[in-house]
């Protein structure tokens, strides 16, 4: 997958291949130590965040999500199913 | 404000789902998303923490165009976390561009199907919320329409990840079949090899005797 700086991409396709194998490879089997590929993200970040500044783009200030994770929890939308079509969807307006 | 809820249970492990989750952007059936980058991420007490910018090609119909203008390129903001010891995967997602009258906020939750934990059900919801300009509820059932299809594509999407993935492990199977076919038959060669030497070895010995 591409990077928004069309630069990066190559330090992106390193980094998420070093990502993707840690993920699958460590982290998932328990081991949560993360430098492996810590210095490739460095220098990717290097790379990313001159080109978000470049495309005036600033995401650290951005707000966070009105949805809460928890919300699903409450509504257990699983064990719900009253309101749902075929497609095990629903819609609601408020 | 419209809010949007769905399921999906995907007949993989939650371990299967989640790697392709991350491996979701490029697939062939969901082609919108155009780029991802990630601009944090760490692990906090066994936690993934992670925060993408995920760049899209949106398609509005032309009236909403007329209204709101057409960027290239929509951004949003996506925090994840990822939990092995409750096997969870949240994301949850806000738009970045037009965001000053148009809120689209989503989540999306992997966790183990609670009747069959070999299994994995994707919980969705979206919330699309449009303020300050003309004709904002038609926009909001427009959009709202526009994620449940884009969701539909999501899952294919996903699912097609995940048979890549799995393709890739039989294939590294397969290579491992292989490398240890070659190296038994090596090995049988070794032991021919040494088996005729001794052979050679015993009859040059009973040359001796003779």
């Amino acid at each position: 997958m591409n990077s928004i700086g069309e630069n990066c991409n190559e330090l992106k396709s390193k980094y998420d291949q070093c990502f993707n194998t840690w993920f699958s490879e460590k982290f998932l089997k328990g081991d949560k130590d993360d430098t492996p590929c810590k210095s490739l993200f460095q220098t990717y970040q290097k790379c990313v965040q001159e080109a978000l500044t470049l495309h005036q783009i600033d995401i650290k200030d951005l707000k966070t999500n009105h949805i809460d994770g928890t919300e699903f929890e409450k509504k257990s939308a699983y064990s719900d199913s009253k309101n749902k079509n075929d497609n095990g969807t629903s819609e609601k307006e408020s | 404000m419209k809010i949007w809820t769905s399921e999906h249970t995907f007949n993989h492990p939650w371990e299967t789902v989640v790697q392709a989750a991350w491996r979701k952007y490029p697939n062939p059936i969901n082609t919108a998303v155009i780029g991802t980058d990630v601009v944090e991420r760490e692990v906090i007490n066994g936690v993934l923490h992670s925060h993408r910018l995920v760049s899209s090609q949106w398609y509005f119909p032309s009236w909403v165009q007329k209204i709101i203008g057409t960027p290239k390129v929509c951004h949003a903001s996506e925090r994840s976390t990822v939990d092995t010891n409750e096997r969870q995967m949240t994301l949850k997602t806000t738009n970045v561009t037009f965001g000053s009258f148009l809120s689209v906020d989503e989540v999306l939750q992997y966790a183990p199907h609670p009747t069959d934990p070999s299994k994995t059900l994707l919980r969705q919801q979206a919330t699309v919320s449009v303020e300050g300009v003309p004709l904002s509820r038609y926009m909001e059932e427009a959009l709202t329409n526009n994620i449940s299809f884009n969701a539909s594509r999501g899952r294919l999407g996903l699912e097609w990840v995940i048979n890549k993935i799995n393709t890739e492990v039989k294939e590294i199977a397969t290579t491992a079949d292989d490398l240890l076919m070659q190296t038994k038959k090596s090995i049988d060669g070794i032991t021919d090899t040494a088996r005729k030497s001794m052979d050679e070895l015993s009859a040059s010995k009973q040359k001796i005797h003779f």
